[in-house]
């Protein structure tokens, strides 16, 4: 994939991170393991429990890889559900609410 | 498209998945383990629940779902598709089947056996073996089953507790249970997401029932590399404060309940608010919403209750629920074929078609064979030499039309899975009723035949499978005593032979008691008490009319419209129908049918200048007969001698009144034909023409029933050909009158 294990990478999250989307994700954010990545949630205008869960899942990768892992343009929508299922976008794990 | 013809095409849906949801369950029930036949009876079930829900078909998305909950646990592997399991769940099949009949044509299913069937079907779910007996069905509610009404204490009485709602009441006259706080544990299930539905929707759905406040536990959520991106992972534990009753919480979750581990409680009374670890802050959802942000407004400005908004809401969720479960469907198709299983499951493409539409097609290309014929012949007429160009293009031509006239009738083709499939359900409920174990084996489904023999062939056969059931196959007991399975065997099978289908019916059981059908035929006058016939004779004296040998008269079968009813009704159809029995070791019923009702393998005779179609199915063989073979006999009576034995001689034409004296044998041909009764004739025409395969064409459907005439074809010189009726033909030549014929009706 794009990301080098040296340099960071930016994933583009789709507009729509629904049961579909979750493996794609998966299999994305797998493959930029590494290196830091950026992540630009700014078109999201949905988003499912799954992908959450690949997300959180990637933060704790990436956190245990000692890399950043950063939520960058977090769209309204994207914001709005993390914060409806209980999880804070900042740094992606459990956020009382 | 209007309403009404989209639910059409929703029944037919159904129709086709209620029969691949039995096939299924045969093939598990055959030990058949192959994941993509749990996910074919699954998705059965799945799409009628999604369907009958959009069109607000509520008894039928209630049994749908426990059902569906239930193979879900078989996709799961978490119950064993044994025999008893299966037993239930094709009962199960049985009455989805029913709930969508009644849902279509109205009427009313058996409630008992559905709430019993729900109740056996909940057990199976929560790993309970299934009961041997039938318990009485106690009140067990389809719908999510609330555990206790709001604050009310624990039961404790043993009792399920029945639903009950407060709806119409009006829940602002419930002061009790207004800003109750509720604690709400909810852990999703992976089925839950790959059914289409959301936790975070659910989630958002929860919200707008007032104060919530949540919190995620993420503990089981394993490592990037070891997470299934399509599994559950996340529960949540949630704090309601609401006004709203513990029925209208469950109600957010009424498509989900049972993929998801969901507690719902009131939370403690003395948990203060100090103590209690969440504190409720309201959402601004006003995002979420793509169209119903006004109405949230109005209801945070005024918090009493508004139907509409939540109409609103479940139309909502609804929505996207149905989208979601086409996105799913769109992707299982989509790598369906990643996997040659699912591949080769895949059906192929089809289109709906109007009944109406195909045979008018049918009609026509029938007419472009008769008029191709008549152009032949024609030609034939004209060119002398035979070798113009013309001629040979005609050649073409006919068979072109011929390939068309074989594709065009292929589709009408049907397999006769469909009947198959309607005889299993009868196999397990004859069976039931008379306490018998009985295995129904099908082969040969997929053999195609013609829609209308199709649709003909149900009611004999129904007729034999009870009759098989009821009296073939001996109890259990018996059976043991005999050193048989206790379980018997029916096997029903089709294939085709020589241009016709052949089904067969054979049963393990007791074979057929010749000395009580003797007694019986000899009991009932239908043959003389010294009468000296062979087993085979003897065998097939029940399909006399008007014979039964049931000792009792039972609700299935046994009153007195018997096999002769059969036997009419598989000959209307041009077909005939045999037995052959071992004793102790069962009988086998062959019945051999025409593939089409549309064309007819016939012999073109001449009798007294006419021309006459007599169907090739009826004629054993042809002859020419000798002065010395015919005998008089009586008065009028004739009969030829065929290799030492006497058949009665039926002149055609008399019998058809064409001429007033009848005809002499010799200067004819004589047809040797097997009629109703299954003794032999002697059709006397006057001269064979040819054998052709002729086109039929109605003539109660154009014209009127003619007694002695089955139907009508055009010849190729255009000449309008009658095609003999033969039974009639020859009932007539035994003193009965040609009388327009009744139509069998196969009841009992």
């Amino acid at each position: 994939m794009a990301a080098s294990k040296t340099g960071s990478g930016t994933l583009q999250l789709s507009a729509v991170l629904d049961l579909n989307e979750a493996s794609v994700l998966h299999g994305k954010l797998t493959s930029m393991r590494g290196s830091d990545i950026v992540i630009d949630a700014s078109a999201v205008e949905r988003v499912g429990a799954q992908c959450a869960q690949v997300l959180v899942a990637g933060k704790r990768a990436w956190d245990e890889d000692q890399k950043s892992f950063l939520v960058e343009k977090a769209s309204d929508a994207f914001e709005k559900t993390m914060q409806l299922i209980g999880i804070d976008t900042n740094n992606l794990v459990a956020k009382e609410l | 498209m209007d309403m009404n013809e989209i639910k059409e095409i929703f029944f037919q849906e159904c129709e086709e998945q209620l029969a691949e949801l039995e096939s299924g369950l045969l093939k598990l029930n055959d030990g058949d383990r192959d994941p993509e036949t749990v996910n074919a009876v699954f998705r059965a079930v799945h799409s009628i629940k999604g369907g009958a829900g959009a069109f607000g078909l509520d008894d039928l998305v209630a049994f749908a779902h426990v059902f569906e909950t239930t193979l879900d646990c078989v996709r799961s592997n978490k119950l064993e598709p044994n025999h008893d399991v299966l037993k239930v769940m094709l009962k199960s099949a049985d009455v989805l089947a029913d709930l969508v009949s009644a849902s279509r044509d109205g009427g009313s299913v058996d409630e008992s056996r559905t709430r019993g069937l729900v109740k056996e079907l909940e057990a199976l779910a929560k790993g309970e073996l299934p009961a041997g007996g039938h318990e009485a069905p106690k009140a067990a509610p389809a719908a999510p089953a609330p555990k206790a009404e709001a604050p009310a204490p624990t039961d404790d009485s043993g009792f399920q507790p029945i639903p009950f709602t407060f709806e119409g009441f009006g829940d602002d006259e419930e002061p009790a249970i207004e800003g109750a706080t509720y604690e709400i544990t909810f852990k999703p299930r992976r089925e839950l997401y790959a059914k289409g539905n959301e936790a975070a929707l659910l989630l958002r759905d929860l919200s707008r029932l007032g104060e919530m406040s949540i919190n995620c536990d993420m503990e089981a959520l394993p490592a990037l590399d070891k997470m299934d991106p399509e599994a559950s992972y996340f529960a949540w534990k949630i704090s309601l404060k609401t006004t709203k009753s513990e029925d209208d919480i469950r109600a957010v979750f009424e498509f989900a309940e049972w993929d998801c581990e969901l507690e719902v409680k009131v939370a403690e009374e003395n948990t203060s608010d100090e103590e209690l670890p969440m504190t409720p802050v309201p959402f601004d959802l006003s995002i979420l919403d793509d169209s119903a942000a006004p109405a949230e407004e109005e209801k945070a400005a005024a918090p009493a209750e508004d139907p509409a908004a939540n109409a609103v809401a479940a139309a909502e969720t609804a929505t996207g629920v149905a989208k979601a479960v086409a996105r799913a469907a769109e992707r299982k198709e989509a790598a369906a074929p990643a996997t040659p299983a699912a591949a080769a499951a895949a059906a192929p493409q089809t289109i709906r078609v109007d009944l109406d539409r195909v045979d008018r097609l049918i009609n026509l290309v029938g007419e472009l064979v008769i008029n191709q014929a008549m152009l032949s012949q024609s030609v034939i007429e004209n060119d002398n030499t035979g070798t113009s160009s013309i001629n040979m293009g005609l050649e073409e031509l006919q068979q072109l039309t011929r390939e068309i006239q074989d594709s065009v009738m292929a589709i009408r083709a049907q397999p006769v899975k469909p009947v198959f499939q309607r005889m299993s359900r009868i196999v397990r409920e004859v069976a039931d009723m008379v306490g018998k174990q009985i295995r129904l084996v099908t082969e040969g489904e997929n053999t195609e035949v013609d829609k209308t023999v199709i649709d003909k062939l149900a009611e004999p056969l129904t007729h034999m499978i009870r009759n098989a059931v009821d009296h073939g196959i001996e109890s259990p007991e018996k059976r043991e005593a005999a050193g048989k399975n206790p379980e018997g065997t029916i096997k029903l099978s089709a294939k085709h032979r020589s241009g016709r289908i052949l089904i067969e019916l054979q049963d393990d059981g007791a074979g057929i008691n010749r000395e009580r059908v003797r007694q019986k035929a000899i009991d009932n006058d239908l043959i003389a008490a010294d009468a000296n016939l062979s087993d085979d004779e003897i065998d097939n004296l029940i399909f006399m009319p008007g014979f039964s040998t049931a000792d009792k008269i039972s609700d299935i079968s046994g009153r007195g419209v018997g096999m002769d009813v059969v036997k009419r009704s598989i000959q209307a159809l041009g077909g005939r129908i045999s037995i052959s029995s071992r004793p102790g070791f069962g009988s086998t019923f062959t019945m051999s049918l025409p593939l089409t009702l549309a064309v007819l393998d016939g012999m073109v005779v001449t009798v007294a200048g006419q021309t006459l179609v007599v169907p090739l199915t009826a004629i054993v063989e042809t002859l020419q007969p000798e002065t010395s073979a015919i005998h008089s006999f009586g008065a009028t009576q004739r009969l030829i001698s065929i290799r030492n034995s006497f058949c009665p001689l039926v002149d055609v034409g008399r019998v058809l009144n064409y001429r007033a004296t009848q005809a002499n044998p010799v200067e004819g041909v004589a047809l040797l034909v097997e009629s109703e009764g299954g003794g032999q004739r002697a059709l006397m025409v006057d001269a064979i023409q040819g054998q052709r395969q002729v086109v039929i064409k109605s003539l109660e459907a154009n014209y009127t029933n003619v007694p002695g005439i089955a139907a009508a074809t055009i010849l190729g010189d255009g000449r309008v050909a009658l095609i003999l009726d033969v039974d009639a033909v020859v009932a007539a030549s035994r003193g009965q009158s040609l009388k327009p014929e009744m139509s069998f009706a196969a009841t009992g």
